[in-house]
């Protein structure tokens, strides 16, 4: 596992508001239409660890970057690793003052506010555990909008903010403090990762608000917030849909039933990647229905429909269940299931080219053109 | 000319057939008609994009990174009207992007080495015309791998791509092939095109014609189909005369072992249980019995003849159309065969439950119903046990026959419905006619002739009651003394009793002569 967020938002954030225990369940619901169909289920140890932490630490603020003074220091806080891991042992609750304190002792400075990684899947809601712990207020943004694979892979990065320092704090107490290039952060944090146990909650791109305000995407935690509010309150597919296109741009490319399930071999354009890769085929009804394919690594990357590339990463891909309304996830998906499959956009700041060449279609080995590079190759 | 050719394309289907994507593996493969003029051979996916129109697209596997990259690519090619897509094999095609190749009408196939197909694809491509001549080559060597004229046009049909065949006769019948030809011929306005080439038949007179159409239509393309539709014009000759011969033979032999057979009374004793045989004839008979049996005759149980006839009396021989007439019957009785004896053929159904009436109605319908070369009357016999009984099932049938003929081709007649008339079957109606026609010359020449003959086989017919005559005629009384006093008025001695059963008989074989009208 990475990191989570959400995409460019097109309304105004709230003003300054209080995230408390009773928001989690909407918060887990958004999560999931922005997670590319990947950890969409198996978040309620981590909402439990949330939920404790707001339980006993009162609510988390939840503020603008603009209320923020430009001095003020900020980190973003989230898991880094693996799923699995994360759902066989939850974080106890220790590790974000454990990671947040080292950070602050490597830089010599206290931290301001907390900010997400990446506002989607379980790094929606770490960092909102980690405000409650640390007693900090949670910035209204993130550096993904999705679930990228790299933790250089944020629009913090393409800003020109640093990963490094940053400090990683496991379950069984081992904190580690790396200091590197951006590039090489990942690589060196996989091995640490992996050697602890298979995730960590870090906290990395210490940034002044300042900083951030060129480089986050903003209005990520409370987008998700309302999309929770709507997949959880509205009962009808059309309104849900109207909703879902109202608030995060949601576009549906195609509907049909699920007709193939497969995991692919691992090609050339996926050995960088801590993934697997699989596609899932649909069939639009009817004789003349069209081919829907979605190309995964972990995540929804690819949607091609009779062969044409119909939505590419860094747009958020995911699939809706036309029946029972709740989003599929790739772990639960079956031959049969009859879902909408959804485009959500990603954030202005993706779709630029060095937004593209980061975490486009080419970064994950599909040397295919991005729909907005409009057959530019 | 040759210029001309050069320039006109392969399409992908003679690619498939004779070119180098005969070994790949196939999908999407109803639209193969689509003309080849080069190849693109692409190593990243992006460079599809540029594909000619008309080319073959080859994914080299450096480009080919998964089962989406090949989709794509079956899109690009799409949408840059390419006529197929070549992918590598180490891409497992499956059911959905056989869906898709087929959805967009993309021909796909798979090779083991793209590479090397491309250079293949590229070699064909510049030389259209050693590929045609393959392609020519290959049906030589099957036409004269083949015996049967339905095998030989086949060979068209399966190895020419885009082109159905047909061999026809000049009413349009198909002999052979696909009959979807024949129908066109008989529209006159299908779309195909069409290549035709007669056929000439055993003795040099035309047999029919064997004609292709085509799908797609060039010049230099409809000169190859013409080229093999000659080639398979000597073939088909000599397969037809072997068949006539093989038939006429069998005829033959067939025939004399019938005659054999059927002489001799007591040729068959262990059919009939006779007690003491005569020495020599049934010496022969038995070694005819032997023989029709190891020919698969079947002469043991309960036999129903049947006895074809040329349905007219002044039809032309027997013998020219024996052939014919043994082939059609072969189609429509496969298992029961048709043999030439005396003035026609005979058969036999040899079924203990098989009734006059059923073989009656099944003649009726398999083989008058189908194409035979000349109008047939048909007697059938009643049922007889082994091989006397076939012997006089064999007769009626022959009497039953010539009764049918009387009436014209495509008449059946049961010898159990006849009764007595089957004699008079026999009679020489002609000669009798002729007689007839002097003796009565006086009657024959009242401008009523006809009708005086008539009512005088009634009265005759009615033992000279003039009463019962005019009933059966449904005349008056008086209408019909009128009559009697016209026809005794032009010469006819009534009152003479030695006279009546020659004027009977000629006023038969005058009415059996008559002329329809």
């Amino acid at each position: 596992m990475t990191a989570t967020g959400v995409a460019a938002d097109s309304e105004a954030a709230a003003p300054a508001q209080t995230i408390s225990a009773e928001d989690l369940p909407a918060m887990v619901a958004g999560n999931q239409l922005l997670c590319s169909a990947i950890g969409a289920a198996g978040v309620d140890g981590v909402t439990v660890c949330v939920e404790a932490l707001l339980r006993r630490h009162g609510p988390v603020p939840l503020v603008g970057l603009d209320s923020l003074p430009d001095d003020a220091l900020c980190a973003s806080v989230g898991a880094v690793g693996a799923f699995a891991p994360l759902l066989e042992l939850p974080p106890c609750g220790d590790e974000f003052e454990l990671a947040v304190g080292a950070l602050e002792a490597r830089i010599g400075r206290r931290l301001d506010a907390v900010v997400s990684l990446n506002a989607a899947g379980p790094n929606a809601l770490f960092p909102v555990g980690a405000a409650a712990a640390l007693g900090l207020p949670l910035v209204d943004c993130d550096g993904m909008g999705r679930i990228l694979p790299l933790i250089h892979q944020t629009t913090y990065a393409l800003a020109g903010l640093p990963v490094t320092p940053l400090a990683g704090a496991s379950q069984t107490g081992d904190v580690v403090v790396l200091d590197t290039g951006s590039r090489r952060a990942d690589a060196l944090l996989r091995g640490v990762v992996d050697a602890s146990g298979g995730f960590m909650i870090c906290a990395m791109y210490p940034a002044t608000a300042a900083r951030l305000r060129e480089a986050a995407i903003e209005g990520s935690t409370s987008r998700i917030l309302r999309v929770g509010g709507l997949l959880t309150s509205v009962s009808g597919r059309g309104a849900l849909l109207a909703g879902l296109a109202r608030t995060v741009g949601a576009r549906v490319l195609a509907h049909g039933r699920v007709v193939e399930v497969a995991g692919v071999g691992r090609t050339e354009g996926t050995r960088h990647y801590p993934s697997m890769p699989s596609s899932i085929v649909l069939a639009e009804p009817g004789e003349a229905g069209r081919i829907i394919r979605l190309e995964a690594q972990n995540e929804l990357l690819l949607a091609l429909i009779d062969g044409a590339v119909a939505a590419a990463v860094p747009d958020v891909l995911c699939m809706l269940d036309r029946h029972k309304l709740r989003v599929v996830g790739l772990e639960g998906v079956e031959v049969g299931d009859d879902v909408d499959v959804l485009m959500v956009p990603a954030a202005p700041m993706w779709h630029t080219e060095a937004g593209l060449g980061l975490a486009g279609p080419r970064a994950f080995g599909f040397p295919v053109s991005h729909p907005s590079e409009g057959g530019r190759p | 000319m040759r210029a001309n050719r050069s320039t006109e394309p392969l399409t992908v289907a003679e690619l498939v057939r004779f070119g180098p994507l005969s070994r790949a593996r196939a999908f999407a493969t109803g639209h193969l008609e689509r003309p080849v003029s080069g190849v693109s051979l692409i190593s990243e996916l992006e460079k599809a994009r540029q594909c000619e129109p008309d080319t073959v697209l080859v994914v080299h596997p450096t480009a080919a990174l998964g089962i989406w990259a090949l989709e794509s690519a079956l899109r690009f090619a799409w949408e840059r009207n390419a006529s197929c897509l070549v992918a590598p094999s180490g891409i497992a095609v499956t059911g959905s992007t056989q869906q898709l190749a087929e959805r967009l009408r993309m021909p796909l196939f798979v090779v083991s080495d793209p590479a090397k197909s491309a250079l293949e694809l590229a070699a064909a491509i510049a030389d259209t015309e050693a590929a045609r001549a393959r392609m020519t080559t290959r049906c030589a060597v099957l036409f004269s791998e083949r015996e049967n004229m339905r095998d030989i046009v086949g060979v068209i049909n399966t190895e020419v791509p885009g082109v159905t065949a047909a061999l026809l006769t000049a009413d349009g019948h198909v002999l052979a092939g696909r009959s979807t030809v024949g129908r066109d011929q008989r529209n006159a306005n299908g779309d195909g095109h069409r290549v035709e080439v007669p056929v000439p038949g055993p003795g040099g007179r035309p047999l029919g014609t064997l004609v292709a159409r085509l799908s797609t239509w060039s010049p230099a393309w409809a000169e190859t189909v013409e080229t093999i539709l000659r080639l398979a014009r000597a073939p088909l000759a000599a397969s037809i005369a072997g068949a006539q011969l093989a038939l006429s033979h069998r005829a033959v032999k067939d025939r004399l072992l019938l005659e054999t057979l059927l002489r001799d009374e007591h040729a068959a004793p262990e059919a009939d249980g006779a007690a003491p045989r005569p020495p020599s004839p049934a010496d022969e008979g038995v070694s005819a019995e032997r023989i029709a049996r190891e020919a698969g005759w079947r002469i043991d149980g309960s036999h129903v003849a049947v006895f074809l006839r040329p349905g007219r009396l002044d039809e032309p021989g027997r013998e020219s159309a024996t052939t014919g007439v043994i082939a059609s019957w072969q189609d429509a009785f496969p298992r029961t065969d048709l043999i030439p004896y005396e003035q026609g053929w005979v058969a036999w159904f040899t079924d203990n439950a098989a009734e006059p009436r059923d073989v009656a109605d099944l003649v009726r319908h398999r083989l008058l119903s189908s194409r035979i070369p000349l109008p047939l009357s048909v007697g059938v016999g009643q049922p007889g046990e082994g091989m006397s009984g076939l012997r006089r099932s064999v007769a009626e049938a022959a009497l039953a026959a010539a009764v049918a003929v009387r009436a014209g081709g495509g008449t059946i007649e049961l010898y159990a419905e006849l009764g007595p008339r089957a004699v008079l079957a026999c009679l020489p109606v002609g000669e009798i006619a002729d007689a007839a026609r002097i003796l009565l010359a006086e009657l024959i020449a009242d401008p009523k002739a006809d009708v005086l003959i008539s009512t005088l086989a009634a009265f005759l017919d009615c033992a000279c009651s003039t009463g019962q005559a005019a009933a059966r005629l449904g005349l008056h009384r008086n209408t019909m003394l009128g009559r009697m006093e016209r026809i005794r008025s032009r010469g006819v001695d009534l009152e003479a009793p030695e006279h009546r059963l020659a004027l009977h008989i000629a006023c038969y074989a005058l009415m059996s002569t008559r002329q329809p009208t």
